[in-house]
């Protein structure tokens, strides 16, 4: 069969419109005016950033690249000042579709010394329930969240003059930024529960893929709770001192579904994964009305969906703990959206 | 019928039940017949000196060189370094030197003080390349010798001694994610297998938390190299110096998530050598101070 040159000229010219509009989609870039400085004291900013996008941020980082497309990334500025007398620094801009996905980087460790970088955010906080920094400052180290922006700004070596400059960075960076909330389902997480457990908010966790999440807490190689960019998720231990002073730690994981099917779903997948000997006359859906908890090793665990919320409890002494900490943050769900019905 | 492979879970970590399900589970792989396999030596040397980096962390090479000397001499039990290399590799070998490459890299101080050796002990030049990289850097060599820098890794848990060899898939990413226990099988890749004659590690600066990316806050100086023909009871005990750091740090056990089920793995499942801390007959050398051990 031959293909007339007219037929032929036409797919060509379909071809390169799609083509053109696919560039075009991945050319398209957030991007953000921060005007960082030129020079500082001995160092020198380059005239333009190294661009990594998710194409090509495993040539950039390797393995650690997982973490970013873990969440809503768009892509990554790289800057090195460089200097004649002292050490490089790094500054990483890391650009993301959402406030809650820089947050989120920031959340996976809270160590480090607080530093406010901006007027704003001296005065502002997350929420009234729970506060968190927006900078830390460890040996060379400055990380950021700032509105959608997460940023890494680091001095290779450590020197007073040097930390002086990473601030200086990270307050350009910061400045003219909204300081924009935290992801509302951290909100949902109480910080006490009867006065016995305590949320340990130094050590709670946003995220979406379930590679992040083994990293902090580990669940199974397999994704079996179907975590993905569409989800929002939360760790956090809650932690009680016993009578005799011993230290019990529960670890409680919130996930928001993108709708109640999903949640379900995800439920029947994790539930025959991670309870195989418990798989008799299981369904998902006997979830929704009360918790149902599990006996497993040495400890309990629990879980109870709420629309497009499943909330599960690891490690629980007793069954009672269990259900006292899923009643009590999924009773903050409901609070708020009895409020927004109101 | 329906080939159901069970999935592997936290609740097998905790019964003790990783290698069982590890093996099962793993497809196309004879575990059974690999598990309690052993390499020939189970000899871990540490040698450490505290003057290896200033306060600055620079390296100072002479150290360097010094503690390369001690490490191969204690190691071999030769009585000079000449014919400690010579016990290891031929002088036809053709060598390659495999450092790690990213995120808290082995020191080029070290790359540089191992070339020089060989040469010194009378390898020729040309026949030492640098062979971190694709399938084609271990496939024009006979010999090679491991250089991982000691560092924990976010998505293994460990990202030392096993990872050292993933580039030579050429798709290393097919370990980042479920795969991660089967990074043993990345020194069984037919151009890999048996290749591996001396595995030193850069213990000079290690990272001891997984990051993604380094954080100064977890690098501290332990100033030692640490060397083995086993490369499961090296990584066993980088391992355990890693454990024990980050014990040290936060005052209570911080255990690394995930699991490093890879180094239990090359044991259980690929019989690599051994995973056993009590197997494995550890010699120490030099600076004593928080040998973490």
């Amino acid at each position: 069969m031959r293909i007339s040159s007219k037929a032929v000229s036409s797919v060509s010219i379909i071809i390169i419109l799609i083509l053109a509009i696919l560039a075009g989609v991945i050319l398209k870039m957030k991007t953000t005016a921060i005007r960082l400085p030129e020079t500082l004291g001995p160092w020198t900013k380059p005239d333009s950033p190294q661009i990594v996008t998710s194409a090509n941020i495993f040539d950039y980082m390797d393995g650690a690249g997982e973490l970013y497309i873990g969440y809503r990334f768009n892509h990554l500025e790289v800057y090195e000042y460089t200097s004649d007398s002292q050490d490089d620094i790094l500054v990483e801009l890391y650009f993301m579709d959402t406030s809650d996905d820089a947050f989120g980087l920031l959340s996976l460790d809270w160590g480090g010394e607080p530093v406010a970088l901006s007027s704003a955010q001296e005065n502002s906080s997350t929420s009234s329930k729970a506060q968190f920094s927006r900078a830390l400052y460890g040996e060379g180290l400055l990380r950021i969240w700032s509105d959608e922006l997460y940023a890494r700004v680091m001095a290779y070596r450590e020197t007073p003059e040097a930390k002086e400059a990473v601030l200086t960075i990270g307050r350009a960076i910061a400045a003219n930024q909204k300081n924009l909330p935290g992801p509302e389902i951290v909100e949902f997480l109480s910080p006490f529960i009867e006065s016995e457990w305590r949320l340990r908010k130094d050590r709670t966790r946003f995220f979406r893929s379930y590679l992040v999440l083994n990293s902090i807490y580990y669940i199974s190689p397999q994704n079996i709770l179907d975590l993905d960019l569409s989800v929002d998720a939360v760790t956090a231990p809650y932690e009680k001192t016993t009578e005799s002073g011993d230290r019990e730690r529960i670890r409680f994981l919130l996930v928001k579904y993108i709708d109640p099917d999903s949640a379900q779903q995800a439920l029947g997948h994790f539930h025959e994964a991670f309870l195989p000997e418990y798989k008799k006359g299981f369904s998902a859906a006997s979830a929704i009305q009360e918790p149902l908890f599990f006996e497993v090793e040495d400890s309990w665990l629990g879980y109870r969906l709420h629309g497009s919320y499943l909330a599960i409890v690891f490690d629980c002494p007793d069954q009672e703990s269990a259900r006292k900490i899923i009643h009590h943050n999924i009773s903050n769900i409901k609070e708020k959206e009895e409020t927004i019905e109101k | 019928m329906k080939n159901e492979k069970k999935k592997l879970t936290r609740r097998d970590f905790i019964r003790g039940t990783v290698g069982a399900t590890l093996g099962a589970s793993l497809v196309g792989l004879n575990w059974s017949k690999a598990k309690g396999a052993t390499a020939g030596s189970s000899l871990v040397t540490i040698v450490r000196d505290k003057d290896a980096m200033d306060a600055a962390k620079n390296v100072n090479s002479d150290v360097v060189k010094n503690m390369l000397d001690q490490t191969l001499i204690k190691f071999t039990g030769k009585n000079s370094v000449k014919d400690a290399w010579l016990s290891l590799v031929k002088p036809s070998d053709k060598i390659g030197l495999v450092p790690t490459p990213h995120l808290n890299p082995t020191h080029e101080e070290l790359v540089t003080a191992v070339k020089s050796s060989l040469i010194e002990s009378g390898i020729p030049e040309e026949n030492i390349s640098n062979a971190q990289g694709g399938p084609d850097k271990p496939k024009a060599c006979t010999a090679l010798i491991a250089l991982p820098a000691l560092k924990a890794h976010w998505l293994t848990g460990l990202g030392t001694v096993m990872k050292i060899y993933v580039l030579y898939t050429g798709n290393a990413r097919q370990y980042h994610e479920q795969n991660n226990s089967k990074l043993g099988e990345t020194w069984t890749l037919p151009y890999v297998k048996g290749k591996t004659k001396l595995v030193l590690v850069d213990a000079l600066y290690p990272l001891c938390d997984k990051g993604p990316q380094p954080d100064p806050r977890y690098k501290w100086a332990y100033n030692g190299l640490i060397a083995g023909t086993d490369p499961v009871a090296v990584d066993t005990v980088c391992l355990k110096i890693i454990m024990n750091k980050r014990e040290a740090l936060r005052g209570e056990p911080w255990p690394l998530s995930p699991p490093p089920l890879c180094v239990e793995a090359a044991d259980k499942v690929y019989g690599l050598g051994t995973s056993q801390i009590e197997n494995i007959k550890i010699e120490h050398y030099g600076w004593n101070e928080d040998l973490l051990l």
